[in-house]
């Protein structure tokens, strides 16, 4: 499939051959996929693995009149095994069930959003080789450090070609480039036998952005932040959320909590409060697939819609159009698809995604926010996630630090949080003006007032 | 067992011409292949919002020279894709070596030429999909017909049928035919503005009468139970308590708190608490752990079929083994892949696992079990004063280097004065996995024991397992709340 225009003659002698299969049939989707990757694995601080792969595949999703869907997939794209998966998605749309609410598949688009830098030839040519002046930043910090005892780190360069095409004439093809980077870090002081980790990452569309050193340092100094661990008694104190820690606790559960599908099942702690106030005014949140250069960007969805950019909290005021929808979803509010369909492969119908999920930052310095604080905590990192149908969080800290007169302490062990994200949003007192990107997350330092902490002291 | 089309491209002069090109580039080298069907069906209130089928073909290769790895993923199983991925991973495991500073070798062991075929009384490929359709219609009435208060329903079936090959330059070639099924019920209810949610899952290694045991058919009754239940909850107290835990979290329990830390790769690369700690005592006398992904167990839980996280071999050919982790509370042995065996001077026991044939092995657990000793559920709870018991896990982790773990209880109930109380939602349990294993207070007998199926992830790959183990109880265990 290096020829587009051999994907064009094939989909669309593909969708000729489905529409002549069924009289019931109401619509046809092809959706090819193309990949490949390279990735570069140290363990032990040192290049274990090096790996070169390819995937392609083709899938096909049909709905006839009475609302049902089919689905097949197959990773050989000939002619003839793209029909025999034509005829058994046909199969599977008849066994299905009638479901009113299932409008019918996207409408042709005339128009397209502009946006740039989402591919990087200079990766897209890339050679495993080249890739080495990175990996040796990583190892080097790794090596110069005395408490640094072990890395796990890699390096993996994407390019993908996507096609969509359905039979209300929809075309859309795209190409883009993604390169990650990550650093896991494991520190040791040797004097008190205690051990820990430290995490960071990157992912960009374009090679230039990367900084593999900076991303190792990060991971290091995390590590070290995390020695020295302390349980403290329960408590009720500020607390701090790393641009880490905030889209743990604030972007995530609400990416969760305004997914269309998620709200019209009534699972999300956000569905009666829209047109509300949910938060302070430090709480402002958009969905913008429109950045030039994000990982999250994109001109198209999972379906073939155009993206776009959404607001969904300003002024802590969740907005009346803060959800985020695919075709389904919004043809049964009886709206727009905003072009969240998210699919990254050709193995799974469409869901509903973020694109990049943004929370705005605000006018304190990261230090002013810390510096009040006479007694606080600083959460970095959790394993845990928000119960979305009730707003509850209750998780252990795994990455946090007690702040003490202005400045970050010890490390904490065995602390736990519990808090209704509800409180959380209308407690922010403070945002700082420093953010950071992680993938398609954006979020700032986060305080917020009075969180009850348990400890184990 | 007659080798499907696909996978006859990998015959004897294909094989010679590969060791050919071998010779004297690469120490080891091992290829994976197969072809994956499947069935996807889910359904949410009583409608289907997917129902998929799909043919997959992978296949990859893996090339070793002095503790550099190089691995090829092709599109294609083609003899021509094969010879050119061949000489690519040959490249790649070059590179690797040339920058690799921890130099080791992999241990020659002897070949293994097998067929293996899993045992189904009813065989997937003859079960139409409207049968299946069926089934899971069937559950989504039960569930949404269980109360008013049934808000939402999902049930989610998925079968597929697998064709491998591996064969590596040991001479191992190893042909497989299994095919896996799992189904989830879950259930929403709602009450006052309360949503509350309970899932349940069956899955195993075997035919379509894997649905059929009372367990399976239990399914989506249990789901929607659990979630009325759960809507008059109450919210936990956090503080320090005796915890019993049922043996779906104890399985949870010895599985990410400790089992992760056995994981010899983990070890190698500084993240386990289990360092340097063969011999040591870990936890107290009653406490015996061991891993059993062997096939034709089954039967001792009476089960029709084969636990999930069951196998015939690993994906580096190494048969599956019983392996002893933790005897009479001493810490025995690591779990291995070839290379973290080979680099320890230690037995492979057959934990090389990979999620798929596009993936590397990696050390994995299989099925991991505490071993029973002799309380009765009923016997913990009249002993405990107060306490909570926690039944079934909605997730857990742990900080591998601290060992300090965290799992989200699904049901709870307290326990005052030797009596089982009220029921509660939402607890959070913490502790430092060495520290508790030295609070155990009583250990539960075998005729309560239970084995649960799931999906574990590591390092982006998710491979099926199991684990389990009797009623335990446990004391001093931290519970978050949000009171």
């Amino acid at each position: 499939m290096e020829d587009t225009r051999e994907i064009f003659s094939l989909a669309n002698a593909s969708l000729r051959f489905a529409e002549r299969r069924n009289a019931n049939l109401k619509n046809v989707e092809i959706f090819f996929c193309k990949n490949k990757y390279f990735n570069i694995e140290i363990e032990e601080n040192s290049v274990k693995n090096s790996e070169i792969g390819n995937d392609e595949g083709v899938s096909i999703r049909v709905i006839d009149n009475r609302g049902s869907l089919g689905f097949a997939f197959t990773n050989n794209i000939e002619k003839k095994s793209i029909e025999k998966i034509i005829k058994i998605a046909i199969k599977m749309m008849n066994a299905g069930t009638i479901d009113p609410d299932f409008k019918d598949l996207p409408n042709k688009y005339d128009n397209y959003p502009n946006v740039k830098g989402l591919f990087d030839k200079s990766l897209k040519d890339m050679k495993i080789e080249d890739s080495l002046i990175h990996v040796e930043e990583l190892i080097e910090v790794c090596n110069n450090d005395k408490l640094a005892i072990s890395q796990s780190a890699n390096f993996t360069s994407d390019y993908s070609k996507t096609y969509i095409f359905n039979s209300h004439g929809l075309e859309v093809q795209g190409k883009d480039t993604t390169c990650a980077i990550s650093s896991n870090i494991i520190v040791k002081n040797k004097v008190k036998n205690e051990t820990s980790f430290g995490y960071d990452w990157q992912s960009e569309r374009s090679l230039k952005n990367i900084n593999a050193k900076k991303i190792a340092l990060n991971a290091l100094e995390d590590a070290k932040r995390n020695l020295n661990r302390i349980k403290i008694k329960s408590t009720k104190v500020p607390l701090v959320l790393t641009p880490n820690g905030s889209i743990s606790l604030i972007l995530n559960p609400i990416a969760s909590a305004i997914n269309g599908e998620t709200f019209q099942y009534k699972r999300s702690f956000l569905v009666d409060k829209r047109n509300e106030i949910i938060g302070s005014k430090y709480l402002n949140i958009e969905d913008n697939a429109l950045i030039d250069g994000a990982v999250g960007s994109s001109y198209f969805d999972g379906e073939g819609v155009p993206c776009q950019n959404k607001k969904i909290i300003e002024d802590g005021r969740f907005l009346k159009a803060g959800l985020l929808h695919n075709s389904y979803t919004a043809a049964k509010d009886g709206i727009e698809s905003t072009g969240n369909a998210s699919r990254n492969s050709y193995s799974s119908i469409p869901s509903i995604g973020v694109t990049n999920f943004i929370m705005k930052p605000g006018d304190f310095t990261k230090e002013e926010l810390i510096s009040d604080i006479k007694e606080g905590i600083i959460l970095d990192y959790t394993g845990d996630s928000a119960n979305i149908s009730t707003g509850d969080f209750s998780g252990l800290i795994l990455h946090g630090n007690l702040i003490k007169n202005g400045v970050i302490k010890e490390s904490l062990n065995e602390t736990m949080i519990g808090i209704n994200l509800l409180d959380l949003f209308r407690n922010i007192d403070a945002v700082s003006k420093e953010f950071k990107l992680y993938g398609s997350y954006q979020a700032p330092y986060v305080r917020i007032k009075d969180v009850r902490i348990i400890g184990a002291a | 067992m007659e080798i499907i089309e696909e996978l006859k491209t990998i015959d004897k002069s294909l094989i010679n011409k590969l060791n050919q090109t071998a010779a004297n580039k690469i120490e080891y080298w091992d290829i994976k292949c197969g072809v994956t069907t499947g069935t996807v069906i889910d359904f949410t209130d009583q409608k289907s919002k997917d129902i998929s089928s799909y043919s997959v073909s992978e296949c990859s290769i893996r090339a070793f020279l002095n503790g550099g790895w190089g691995f090829n993923v092709l599109k294609s199983l083609s003899k021509n894709s094969i010879v050119k991925g061949f000489a690519r991973a040959i490249k790649l495991a070059q590179l690797s070596e040339s920058l690799c500073k921890n130099k080791f070798k992999i241990k020659e062991r002897d070949p293994l030429i097998k067929n293996f075929k899993v045992n189904r009384k009813k065989n997937l490929e003859d079960i139409d999909v409207e049968e299946k359709i069926v089934l899971v219609k069937n559950h989504e009435k039960i569930a949404s017909g269980y109360s008013s208060e049934i808000k939402n329903t999902r049930t989610l079936y998925r079968d597929s049928i697998l064709h491998k090959l591996f064969l590596n330059s040991f001479g191992s070639f190893i042909h497989q035919d299994l095919t896996v099924l799992r189904m989830f019920c879950v259930a929403y209810g709602k009450k006052n503005g309360i949503i509350q949610k309970a899932v349940n899952s069956v899955g195993g290694i075997g035919g379509f009468e894997i649905i059929n045991t009372e367990k399976a058919k239990n399914l989506s009754f249990k789901s929607a139970k659990e979630a009325i239940e759960l809507l008059d909850a109450k919210s936990p107290v956090g503080g320090k308590f005796t915890i019993i835990m049922d043996p779906k979290l104890t399985g949870t329990f010895i599985h990410e708190a400790f089992g992760h830390a056995c994981e010899a790769d983990l070890v190698l690369n500084k993240e386990s608490i289990l360092e340097d700690k063969i011999g040591e005592k870990v936890a107290i006398d009653d406490v015996n752990i061991f891993d059993d992904p062997t096939m034709g167990q089954g039967k001792r839980y009476n089960l029709p079929y084969e636990l999930y996280g069951s196998y015939f071999v690993d994906d580096e050919g190494v048969p599956s083994q019983k392996t002893v982790i933790v005897e009479k509370g001493i810490f025995k042995n690591y779990l291995h892949s070839l290379e973290t065996s080979s680099r320890m001077d230690d037995i492979p026991n057959g934990h090389g696992r990979a999620a798929s044939n596009n993936s590397r092995p990696q050390v994995r657990m299989g099925v991991t079990i505490l071993e029973p000793k002799d309380w009765s559920l009923e016997e913990m709870i009249r002993d405990t004063k107060k306490g909570i018991l926690c039944e079934d896990f909605q997730y857990g982790y742990t900080d591998p280097t601290t060992g300090n773990f965290q799992f989200k209880c699904k049901l709870s109930y307290n326990i005052e004065n030797g009596e089982r109380k009220e029921l509660l939602r939402d607890i959070s349990l913490s502790g430092m996995t060495l520290e508790v294993l030295n609070k155990i207070s009583a250990i539960g007998k075998e005729s309560q024991m239970f084995i649960a199926d799931g999906m574990c992830g590591k390092g982006g790959q998710s491979v099926r397992v199991c684990d389990g183990g009797p009623y335990i109880r446990i004391e001093d265990v931290i519970v978050g709340g949000l009171n």
